[in-house]
């Protein structure tokens, strides 16, 4: 078992850990699938190459060579994917959320125009961007850290760095703040939250907006490895949503035990020799078709504070 | 003002079925007042037409001279948030409580004011001197408690934050005799001094000397204007 | 002699017109039926109107008409247009093929499975490999078809009962690309780009790509979408589909009342994909080829958009939805990626405005408008001064409502004139010249029924009448009753006496 293997998978999982938490997050609020959130992934992607094209040239020339260069690199562009996926996520909302939440079939309404706003951006950047591949600037350089003798690349270390902090702000930020609280009681009662004085529609955009947030954190670290395009986003939603489900919709901690146990799946089925990266995503369904049928409800699939 | 509540010609009910029929009724600052009668004849629906949670209404009620009536035009439930943060505090028939949350959160929920959100310890101190039977329950889980204990919390949760209006849906609902008796009598103790409370009730007996006034309710309308009772 | 009725009509009310024939003698009765099932073609209705002393008979079910006008209508201009044109009328007939079984399987069924395509190409590249590499000839890829069609939904239908709604569908949205990476793993098809070419068809060899085999390609385009159309009112208005309706409405009571639902929902899941590898391997003649294009997610996701758009659950939407992606999506392909965002366009209006699709529509728009009606009806009723639903179907003459209503008025006009100095006023003279107010409550009273009336009773010695009131009982038979133990001196106290108990009734009514 190589020990950068492990490295590999938790880089893997961390990605996977912000966009499932994100996707399972909003359905166990709101009770909205989320299909636009690949939309939201690409978006933020182009977000910081923009932010990148206009801010970096100037960045560049004023800390020439200066040990701070990377990092305000990183912290603009990274602003940049989160700022735009949270403007996508307040968009998605005053179109998918406001109109709809209270009437007739939501669940699948909701699905069905998020789906289609996944479609209408996607081919709106494809139009406005091309689909020609672009790459956000290196951030990390190309060295290596020696880690406990592990060999760990630069943008691997901060990704899971980023994503574990990342995931605790937003966690706690659940957990211990007044607007976390006003959520979790909105899951669980939305006549009582309303007799509480929480309105749904208040509480549902900074949700929309802090997962749309993740969404294009997760675009700005895994753009390290992966390019820039409209089509960027495909990948992770089925990636995110099936971690999600995997994890038990609604349970965020099983979402995250999910992409590790999926990422660890993935670093691992890249190494065995008659598997080869091609097979990744059929292991990964075989394995999660067992899992759903062992358990239907997930990993964490707990009945007490999630909707069904 | 010292009308807290003035409703006017108020009908209101649920799709084809009417429910309550040209409702007039005004409650001063002050005052406690009972609504009592049997079950299914619109005690409930008359708080949910305060609350804007009928399916639709008609008439007028107007809370400290602003409107809150009126035809439903919206969704039921999209305006009981602001309604709410106008002042009145409704505990609903059956708790509307959050199964996963523990005490101390539901009543931290009810401090929906920016003040009272602040004061939020003091006021929860406050609230368990009212219910002691909470104090070494503030973390347990809601789902898991009793009925009379559920009852308390979901009365404290509405008075975490002051109101001028408390509307109390059937205090006694599944309790027994002695509990019952505790959640009045701790009704009793609070201050309405600039506001008003209205308890809807089936049990007359057990409202006899808590409240000023008492109204009955029958087939959706109010009749029968009764000061205090003496009852035995 | 006497002349022919000829009456004049004139239009009340709001009832919508009804087309109606009117033919001759007994084919008022005479309906045509299928051979050899039983079944009628048309929902003819035949009725007498004593309006205009005719026979008349009217179509119950005009959807049979719609479809005909719609389907007949393309086929009959198909062979003026253009080929460009006729190109995007056979692969409109196609996906409506396809989106008629998918909405079997999502509306009746209740899976919601995003496997459809791959369903159709596996099946298809199994045909059309069994065609091209093993020599089997082309009426065979049918079978083959139909087989792998089955065993795919075999495979689908195992997690589907374990693995509930959302999660068995983003499941299948990724089965789709499970089958083109392995398809495009297989080396034997990778120097044609894992697409397999020269499949023996139907079309032959001269005419392909042809305006002959067009035509040809068309016509049994719109055989296979007959045929779907076909299997999905077999499907889903017989049995099993009554069964899935049952199950769709209450699951538990359904199973309690003995529907085997699991076992429907099986059925029609493996029904459907046979149909679908049919589907898929007519699709590899169609087009003498296959490609993994067939696989791609951005066409699943248009069907999906097809179905959305028309409505989930109904044929008639699947093609109507099929009908405005597919103009938009192959006529006006000039316009780029602008397409595609156009139909997501039409897809979120779609939704955010309807319940259920466009095929739905007028069903909502008729359901809202009779909820706006009750809510006004409830809200316009008067306690006491309407007549509840119940009362009304055992009052068989509707002036008794209208009485009801105009008495109820009456009282509430009647209870604000009631005052003190009206009763005071009475109390002075109650035989003498009254006020216009007491008289118009005086002629109310009197006008009552016996029921509600009341009368003195004078009893005693000659020298000291005493009077107390009675009430009476208004049957035959049944004395009146004393009121209260009160008597009254004079017979203007008794009139009073009665007068203000006739009060109290009013105002308590």
């Amino acid at each position: 078992m190589d020990l950068a293997m492990i490295v590999y998978a938790l880089n893997l999982s961390a990605i996977y850990a912000l966009l499932a938490i994100g996707i399972s997050l909003l359905w166990s609020s709101i009770g909205m699938m989320n299909m636009a959130h690949g939309a939201s992934f690409a978006v933020a992607g182009y977000g910081a190459l923009v932010a990148g094209d206009l801010l970096l040239p100037g960045i560049n020339a004023a800390l020439q060579g200066s040990a701070l260069l990377p990092l305000v690199t990183f912290v603009v562009l990274l602003a940049a994917g989160v700022g735009s996926g949270a403007l996508f996520g307040v968009l998605i909302y005053l179109l998918a959320f406001l109109p709809i939440h209270d009437k007739a079939n939501f669940a699948v309404r909701g699905l069905i125009v998020t789906l289609a706003i996944n479609l209408a951006t996607v081919q709106a950047l494809l139009w406005w961007f091309g689909p020609r591949q672009q790459a956000l600037p290196n951030i990390f350089g190309f060295g290596r850290l020696n880690l406990l003798g592990v060999p760990v690349r630069y943008d691997q270390a901060a990704t899971i760095l980023a994503t574990a902090v990342l995931l605790s702000v937003v966690l706690s930020w659940l957990r211990l703040s007044r607007k976390g609280l006003e959520i979790r009681a909105m899951m669980q009662n939305a006549e009582g939250a309303a007799l509480s004085g929480i309105s749904v529609r208040r509480t549902a955009l900074p949700v929309m907006a802090v997962t749309g947030a993740m969404a294009g954190a997760a675009a700005v670290l895994l753009s390290q490895t992966v390019y820039v395009s409209p089509g960027a986003g495909a990948m992770p939603l089925i990636k995110g949503m099936i971690i999600a489900l995997l994890g038990g919709l609604g349970s965020v901690p099983g979402a995250a035990v999910a992409a590790l146990l999926i990422g660890a799946l993935e670093a691992a089925t890249g190494v065995i020799p008659f598997l080869g990266q091609r097979m990744v995503l059929l292991v990964q369904f075989g394995f999660i078709i067992l899992v759903l049928i062992i358990r239907p409800r997930g990993i964490g699939g707990l009945l007490d504070e999630t909707r069904k | 003002m010292s009308v807290v509540l003035e409703i006017n010609d108020l009908s209101a009910g649920y799709g084809p079925l009417r429910v309550l029929h040209e409702i007039n009724l005004s409650v001063q600052r002050g005052e406690r007042l009972a609504i009592v009668g049997l079950n299914g004849h619109g005690k409930t629906t008359l708080f949910r037409a305060i609350t804007h949670l009928v399916g639709w209404q008609r008439g007028s009620i107007r809370f400290d001279g602003t409107e809150i009536g009126g035809a439903r035009s919206l969704g039921e439930g999209r305006r009981t948030p602001g309604i709410v943060r106008l002042g009145v505090a409704m505990t609903p028939q059956g708790d509307a409580i959050f199964p996963g949350l523990t005490v101390r959160q539901h009543l931290d929920c009810g401090a929906w004011s920016r003040r009272a959100w602040k004061e939020r310890a003091k006021r929860r101190e406050a609230i368990f001197d009212l219910f002691p039977p909470l104090r070494k329950l503030e973390n347990t889980v809601v789902g898991t408690l009793s009925g009379g204990e559920r009852r308390m919390v979901s009365v404290g949760r509405a008075l975490m934050t002051e109101a001028r209006l408390y509307l109390i849906d059937e205090p006694s609902l599944g309790l027994a005799p002695i509990i019952s008796q505790r959640v009045v009598a701790a009704l009793r103790e609070i201050d309405v001094m600039d506001g008003a409370m209205i308890i809807a009730e089936q049990n007359v007996s057990l409202l006899d000397g808590q409240v000023d006034r008492m109204i009955g309710m029958h087939a959706g309308r109010l009749r029968g204007d009764v000061g205090h009772v003496e009852l035995g | 002699m006497t002349k022919a009725i000829a009456p004049v009509f004139h239009r009340v009310g709001n009832r919508r017109h009804e087309y109606v024939l009117v033919p001759q003698g007994g084919d008022v009765w005479r309906r045509a039926r299928l051979p050899g099932v039983g079944r009628h073609w048309l929902n003819w209705r035949g009725t007498y109107n004593p309006r205009t002393l005719q026979r008349e008979r009217r179509l119950a079910d005009k959807r049979p008409l719609w479809w005909l006008l719609g389907l007949g209508g393309l086929s009959a201009v198909a062979p003026f247009l253009p080929d460009t044109l006729l190109q995007v009328a056979v692969i409109f007939a196609v996906f409506a093929a396809i989106n008629v079984i998918w909405t079997l399987i999502i509306g009746a069924a209740g899976i919601l499975s995003f496997a459809t395509m791959a369903t159709v190409g596996l099946a298809g590249y199994a045909a059309a490999a069994a065609n091209v590499f093993w020599g089997v000839p082309w009426p065979l890829m049918f079978p083959i078809g139909i087989a792998v069609g089955l065993v795919t939904g075999g495979l689908l239908a195992l997690p589907s009962t374990r693995i509930d709604g959302l999660y068995y569908a983003l499941l299948t949205i990724g089965l789709a690309e499970i089958c083109r990476v392995s398809i495009s793993q297989i080396r034997a098809l990778a120097p044609a780009n894992s697409s397999i070419n020269n499949v023996g068809s139907f079309i032959p060899q001269d005419w392909y790509l042809q305006r002959p085999g067009l035509l040809l390609g068309f016509a049994t385009a719109m055989g296979l979408l007959l045929l779907a159309l076909l299997m999905f009112r077999l499907v889903n208005s017989e049995r099993l589909g009554l069964q899935l309706q049952a199950a769709r409405e209450d699951e538990e009571f359904s199973e309690a009342v003995g529907i085997d639902y699991k076992r429907a929902r099986m059925a029609v899941f493996l029904l459907a994909s046979a149909a679908l590898g049919f589907i898929g391997a007519y699709y590899a003649m169609l087009y003498r080829s296959i490609s993994l294009s067939v696989f791609s997610l951005d066409q699943m996701l248009l069907m999906f958009a097809m179905i959305v758009i028309g409505g989930m659950g109904r044929a008639e939407g699947a093609v109507i939805g099929t009908a405005i992606v597919v103009v938009i999506d192959r006529a006006l392909i000039d316009l780029g990626p602008l397409r595609i965002i156009l139909i997501a366009g039409v897809m979120i209006a779609v939704t955010l405005t309807t319940h259920r699709g466009l095929a739905d529509a007028r069903q909502q728009f008729r359901a809202w408008r009779n909820r706006i009606k009750s809510e006004r009806r409830a809200a316009r009723t008067r306690k006491g001064g309407d007549v509840m639903p119940e009362e009304a179907t055992e009052i068989a003459d509707r002036q008794l409502h209208a009485y009801r209503r105009f008495d109820k008025r009456l009282r509430d006009r009647l209870k604000d004139m009631v005052t003190p100095e009206l009763i005071a006023e009475h109390a002075a003279a109650p035989l003498g010249p009254h006020s216009d107010a007491l008289s118009r409550v005086l002629n109310y009273f009197r006008r009552g029924e016996m029921p509600d009336k009341y009368a003195i009773l004078q009893d005693g010695p000659p020298e000291a009448w005493v009077y107390s009131v009675l009430a009476l009982s208004g049957e035959p038979g049944m004395p009146p009753r004393v009121v209260d133990d009160r008597s009254y001196a004079t017979r203007d106290e008794a009139y009073h006496a009665v007068f203000l108990l006739r009060v109290n009734d009013l105002l308590e009514s």
